[in-house]
């Protein structure tokens, strides 16, 4: 047989062939380097256009204001890689404060009794987000679009829509004032979920099947992976994270509120699709989605420091999103 | 309604001119190149008014690409298409519709939620004022036209409700709406039941009678007798024959569909059979399997041996690998691997069991297209290289470095993305996948369908390879050719059974094995006609 195999060419690459690789890199390569880019040109000009952007405290003040987003956003990574979208992190995020709250005043004010209350109710929505799409093959933009008023709507029932007032100092020094080696902890919290995103999704053999899932879902079911169950994990993570992220806020606030965060599943999402990830699935990084993060939260310090009225800040917001999206695509 | 009955006339007034038959549409010495690949050589095809005219041809013969450059889907290289008498030249299928051919091709294309009557005027209803849809003039036209074509259809019925072969008449039905002189039909019956069939060739019956000439594309024989007055069969590309089908039989057809020239000489055959043997004892049993598609299916494939599963399309050869491979449940039987029960409730209980599949469309279920070969290859044996749920990145590759060393893969290296490379190569790669640690059983679906003709030789050396290991294959194949060259024995799937296993030695060509596919079918088509109409009485 083996005097029929054609003989063994690849064409070496021209050099031709390689800048035109290399530009397609920077533009809409595998890794998103033309998001580090935009991130520099933007710090360029808000640090040339306003005094007070260059700064230590200001850009803790960016990591601060953007560590609920970049939290949850490790985790919508994982769910979008996986050709699926959560839209209930916001409400998911209201109520897992009001469970750690409530838990936390109804049993010992122990904070260990909140954390898990928190994170336990963030992985339960995650679990029903999952156990719907993949078991009753409902397409989870639907399943999620239920679950955001749901959980919504139970975050404001649980106290009539009153605030918990928490008063646990120790939660509030792990979750929300304290410092670890002189980082605020809710930067130290993202980094950590940073870097159990970047271990698990690059890493782990659950961050191959996740790119399976959403690459070809059909090839990954042929291949003998649970498609099902890679799908829910991914929301279950999502849930744990938001439940994380509600820990950081009412930690920062001493309370827990049913309204908070309304709309930020856009910020999220944004984020993750600025960072590079395929909304078609299989395609992503979770250090794209810290980038596309820390973009989103740039723009909107930075057009606060240029005095941009509010109204017109969503309207720049919205229009770099689509056009880095339209130049990142491909 | 007037309009359509003026569109009808001329089609139909063809076939009350009491001439000779005249030739409606004339394909002259049409050629095509794909790329590097001559797709059709010179091809002819004279198709008369009123005629029912088979195209035959193995998958890859030139068919399809004919339909579409008749249909002004593609374009040709050289030659020319004459429609009565006057020279045409398609560059959009609207052209092609407009000198009144029509295709109905075999995924339709009706809106399902729709019903018969909204389907046959889908852009072109009837308008009152302010373009609101008049919906008791649309109705009427509907069903004044199915009257005319002489089509019992329910115009108030929704598409999706409807039987397939009830809506493949609604797509004829739509299809012949406005001017339409040829209608080409492409594999029309490949899902239909025998009594659909019969309806649909009632329906075919109509339509010629108004002179209309049809283009009927099958791989069933026994139906080209049935319906067609002549056949043309294509054969690499180029015309190997055009007979009247009364003077004509089964075994000339299968000759000028198959050829002399692709059969495998005794010699080149005996030789791979020399260099290995197989023990009988079977790696993989099923007896008695039935479920949705399969009917008390029995089955063996010994250690070693390549086992064929010929059938045409719709037969169920392919879904007796989805079944053993764990993607449709099984209501009764059983199956034994290595002589131990089992049953796979999914692919990934196939897996642990040693069965491997290599399935049917490559790009669909069998590889992710935008990940690297590495990636690919590792994605079925991703528990190999967990430890403790990290992967051992360095031993995936260095697999996969092997798998691309071993099955020859032409690519720059594992990180080459998958939809880089030749279709022969990306299926080298779906086998890669299960290159090692070495399956018991491996599951063949169409395994060089789309593979140029050196990656399929090597192909072959890889299964081969395979079973020396020890491992049994079992495989399907629309290519006989390619099953009498590779397997052992070789079971016939008619209608979801297993109607007969065949030696190596007891057939002796592919013609023959040809031959004896239509007869079984034909046979388990009429078997079942009678039993039908025992029913009644």
């Amino acid at each position: 047989m083996t005097e029929l195999t054609a003989p063994n060419v690849v064409a070496p690459p021209t050099p031709s062939d390689r800048r035109r690789k290399l530009l397609q890199n920077l533009l809409r390569g595998e890794r998103p380097y033309m998001l580090y880019i935009a991130f520099v040109i933007l710090l360029v000009v808000f640090s040339l256009s306003s005094p007070w952007f260059l700064s230590v405290d200001n850009f803790l003040n960016i990591g601060r204001q953007t560590t609920l987003v970049s939290i949850i956003a490790v985790g919508m990574t994982f769910v979008i890689i996986a050709r699926q979208i959560d839209l209930s992190v916001a409400s998911t995020l209201a109520l897992s404060g009001m469970a750690a709250a409530l838990a936390m005043s109804q049993i010992n004010n122990s904070w260990v009794v909140g954390t898990v209350a928190g994170l336990g109710t963030g992985a339960l929505v995650g679990l029903l987000n999952g156990i719907l799409t993949t078991q009753l093959s409902i397409p989870s933009f639907l399943v999620t679009l239920g679950t955001l008023s749901m959980a919504r709507g139970l975050a404001m029932m649980v106290t009539n829509t009153k605030p918990v007032i928490i008063t646990n100092e120790t939660y509030f020094a792990i979750f929300g004032e304290g410092t670890l080696l002189g980082i605020p902890v809710p930067i130290a919290w993202t980094l950590a979920a940073m870097i159990v995103g970047i271990l698990l999704l690059h890493y782990n053999v659950f961050g191959r099947r996740i790119y399976a899932v959403g690459g070809n879902p059909t090839a990954a079911l042929y291949s003998g992976i649970n498609t099902k169950w890679v799908t829910t994990a991914a929301f279950v993570l999502t849930g744990t994270l938001a439940g994380l992220a509600a820990l950081v806020l009412s930690a920062r606030s001493h309370a827990a509120r049913p309204d908070v965060v309304q709309g930020m599943e856009l910020d999220v999402i944004a984020a993750v699709i600025l960072g590079g990830c395929s909304l078609f699935g299989g395609r992503g990084y979770i250090l794209g989605t810290l980038f596309g993060s820390l973009i989103i939260g740039t723009l909107n310090n930075g057009l606060v420091l240029l005095g941009v009225s509010s109204p017109l800040q969503l309207v720049i917001k919205g229009a770099i999103i689509v056009a880095a999206v339209a130049f990142t695509k491909r | 309604m007037g309009k359509r009955e003026e569109n009808l006339e001329p089609s139909g007034s063809v076939a009350t001119q009491p001439r000779p038959p005249t030739s409606l549409v004339m394909v002259n010495a049409i050629n095509k190149r794909f790329g590097g690949v001559r797709a059709l050589r010179d091809v002819n095809l004279e198709v008369r008014a009123g005629e029912v005219h088979a195209l035959l041809g193995e998958n890859g013969a030139g068919k399809s690409t004919l339909i579409k450059i008749l249909s002004g889907v593609h374009a040709y290289d050289s030659g020319a298409i004459e429609i009565a008498g006057r020279p045409v030249l398609f560059d959009s299928p609207a052209k092609s519709r407009e000198a009144g051919i029509a295709v109905v091709y075999q995924d339709l294309s009706l809106v399902e939620s729709l019903s018969v009557a909204d389907n046959l005027l889908l852009g072109r209803e009837p308008l009152g004022h302010f373009g609101f849809v008049r919906k008791r003039e649309l109705m009427a036209q509907a069903s004044a036209f199915l009257a005319q074509l002489g089509i019992p259809l329910d115009i108030k019925a929704t598409v999706g409700s409807l039987p397939f072969a009830y809506r493949q008449m609604t797509e004829i039905a739509k299809a012949l709406m406005g001017e339409v002189r040829l209608l080409i039909l492409d594999e029309p019956t490949s899902s239909l039941t025998t009594d659909e069939v019969r309806i649909l060739f009632d329906a075919i019956g109509k339509v010629t009678r108004r002179g209309v000439g049809v283009i009927y594309v099958t791989h069933r024989l026994n139906e080209v007798f049935e319906i067609s007055q002549r056949v043309t069969v294509l054969r690499d590309g180029a015309n190997a024959g055009t007979f009247a089908t009364a003077d004509t039989d089964m075994r000339r057809l299968v000759n000028a569909i198959v050829g002399s020239d692709r059969l495998a000489p005794a010699a080149v055959r005996a030789e791979a059979q020399a260099t290995r043997s197989f023990e009988p004892s079977p790696v993989l049993s099923l007896s008695n399997v039935s479920n949705d598609r399969l009917h008390a299916v029995d089955l063996s494939v010994l250690k070693g041996e390549i086992h064929g599963l010929a059938g045409l399309i719709g037969s169920g050869r392919t879904e007796v690998l989805e079944t053993v491979f764990g993607l449709r449940p099984v209501e009764s039987g059983t199956f034994e691997i290595e002589g131990r029960r089992w049953l796979a409730k999914s692919p990934a209980d196939a897996i642990d069991q040693g069965v491997a599949l290599v399935p049917e469309d490559r790009h669909v279920q069998g590889l992710v297209l935008d990940h690297s070969i590495e990636r690919n290859v590792s994605l079925s044996r991703l528990p190999y290289f967990s430890r403790w749920g990290w992967m051992q990145q360095r031993a995936a590759t260095r697999r996969a470095e092997t798998a691309i060393g071993r099955l020859a893969v032409k690519a720059q290296g594992a990180s080459s993305l998958v939809r880089t490379l030749s279709g022969g190569n990306q299926q080298k790669v779906v086998f890669g996948k299960w290159n090692d640690p070495r399956p018991r059983v491996l599951l063949l679906d169409e395994p060089t369908v789309g593979v140029d003709v050196g990656a399929r030789e090597e192909i072959y050396g890889v299964i081969r390879q395979a079973v020396r290991g020890g491992t049994g294959v079992l495989v399907v194949s629309s290519d006989l050719v390619e099953l009498i060259e590779l397997c052992d024995r070789i079971s016939v799937v008619v209608d979801g059974r297993v109607v007969r296993t065949l030696m190596r030695g007891e057939i002796e060509d592919a013609e023959e094995l040809h031959h004896l596919l239509q007869l079984l079918q034909a046979s388990s088509q009429s078997a079942s006609k009678d039993a039908l109409q025992e029913l009644p009485a």
